[in-house]
């Protein structure tokens, strides 16, 4: 199943600006882009980048394991917006180098626990967690019809220059 | 050795670039078949041809690849192209929809890039709302021949539509009126006038700008693009209107409903 997300550079840019940023105590910053889905032929998904959704200061929790570990609070924001307009979420962090960027264990671990929940509010879109570098892209979507976690085929940066950021691994 | 070499000052990576792309070409006459044969020969790894027409003998004055041969087995454009393209580079995935492209929109849903090479107002403006919603980069095709005062005027453009910057409605290259007109303006010159070297002038620029957009080779990255063809003089410039693409905040394409599939949920 072919599954692939689009953002727009200056969405990238938002969220870039906001994930570089450094917090009183959580090692690393996440976020969330609210995307909204469409097909692809025969039978895949398109996730188009809507909006980036910030994890506020106080929806941390100090954490010695996780570089950064957001409380309930956080995902709950995220799927109130999800509430009111059929948005997939996708969960981002960075990891601040250049390259492709892998999971970790981790973000492995953590990302199946909790990226599932998102169809409590959307059961029928398909939901993932995305690794950033500085100049790629890795992830994974969660897919409501075989409920499984995919690959994500490739993560384009729409803008100029147009950057496609295929998977090669998988 | 390789068949890109002296194309190598593209860019380090420009050649997997190229060959990892997924372009759509709508529209396989006469701009669309040239835009084909120079995708195949810069090495675009994944090419998918849209439409629905048959070669007929009014094509070979200008359809890039066809033959008498398919006009008397009246092959389908799609089929020319990806001969082409084969012939040039046996590597490149061809995906041929021998239909019109409203039928197979979801083909075109995840591709990287469109070229609009279509002769209808009401199909550039299709085209555009679907790459809209799918942020897809859209580069249009215009070409139309005009009847001024006796003499016949070969005008064109080629269009860079980017997701979020100005579109064909904010510059006024397909508005309500020339939708409704569009009949009329290409009556002057016989029906739909076309002919082979303004179809490649403007497929050429239309292949710049894709060049331009993926590959790093001459920094000129621009978000949005609009170059004007005159066929009388033969010159191409920047249209007066580009000093507005800075200034326009697209309106037309502002929304969430404007983005994915409205009836997903």
């Amino acid at each position: 199943m072919n599954i692939s997300l689009k953002i727009t550079a200056r969405l990238r840019a938002r969220a870039m600006t906001d994930l570089v940023r450094p917090h009183p105590f959580a090692f690393e910053r996440v976020g969330f882009l609210l995307c909204r889905p469409g097909p692809a032929a025969p039978d895949g998904w398109v996730l188009l980048g809507w909006d980036y959704q910030v994890v506020k200061d106080d929806d941390y929790e100090d954490d010695s394991i996780v570089g950064a570990m957001f409380g309930s609070g956080a995902i709950r924001k995220a799927l109130q917006v999800a509430y009111s307009e059929p948005f997939s979420i996708i969960h981002v962090h960075l990891h601040d180098h250049m390259g492709t960027p892998q999971f970790s264990y981790i973000d492995a671990r953590e990302s199946a626990r909790f990226v599932p929940d998102f169809w409590n509010v959307r059961p029928n879109l398909p939901h993932g967690a995305v690794v950033l570098s500085r100049n790629s892209a890795c992830g994974y979507v969660w897919e409501p019809k075989v409920q499984k976690r995919l690959p994500l085929q490739s993560i384009s940066i729409v803008g100029a220059p147009l950057r496609v950021i295929r998977n090669e691994h998988e | 050795m390789s068949k890109h070499q002296r194309q190598s000052f593209l860019g380090q990576g420009s050649e997997k670039t190229l060959r990892s792309l997924r372009v759509a070409i709508v529209g396989l006459g006469g701009g669309g078949s040239h835009v084909a044969q120079q995708l195949a020969h810069i090495g675009v790894g994944d090419i998918r041809p849209f439409d629905h027409d048959r070669v007929e003998e009014t094509n070979l004055n200008r359809l890039i690849g066809a033959t008498e041969d398919d006009v008397i087995r009246k092959t389908l454009k799609v089929d020319v192209a990806k001969r082409l393209i084969q012939a040039i580079d046996s590597k490149i995935e061809v995906a041929p929809y021998p239909t019109q492209w409203q039928n197979a929109a979801t083909a075109l849903h995840d591709v990287d890039v469109i070229f609009g090479c279509v002769d209808s107002f009401i199909e550039r403006r299709q085209l555009e709302v679907l790459a809209r919603r799918y942020l897809i980069p859209y580069i249009d095709i215009g070409m139309d021949v005009h009847e001024i005062e006796g003499y016949y005027v070969i005008g064109g453009q080629v269009f860079l539509s980017m997701p979020g910057q100005p579109c064909m409605q904010c510059l006024g290259l397909v508005t309500d009126e020339s939708v409704a007109q569009e009949a009329a303006r290409y009556g002057a010159a016989g029906d739909r006038a076309q002919v082979v070297w303004p179809n490649g002038v403007l497929a050429s620029l239309a292949v710049g700008v894709l060049m331009q957009l993926v590959t790093p080779w001459c920094h000129a990255h621009r978000e949005s693009l609009l170059l004007e063809y005159d066929g009388n003089s033969q010159t191409v410039s920047h249209s007066g209107k580009s000093d507005l693409l800075d200034l326009i905040r697209c309106p037309h394409f502002s929304s969430l409903q404007d983005l994915g599939d409205p009836f997903i949920e």
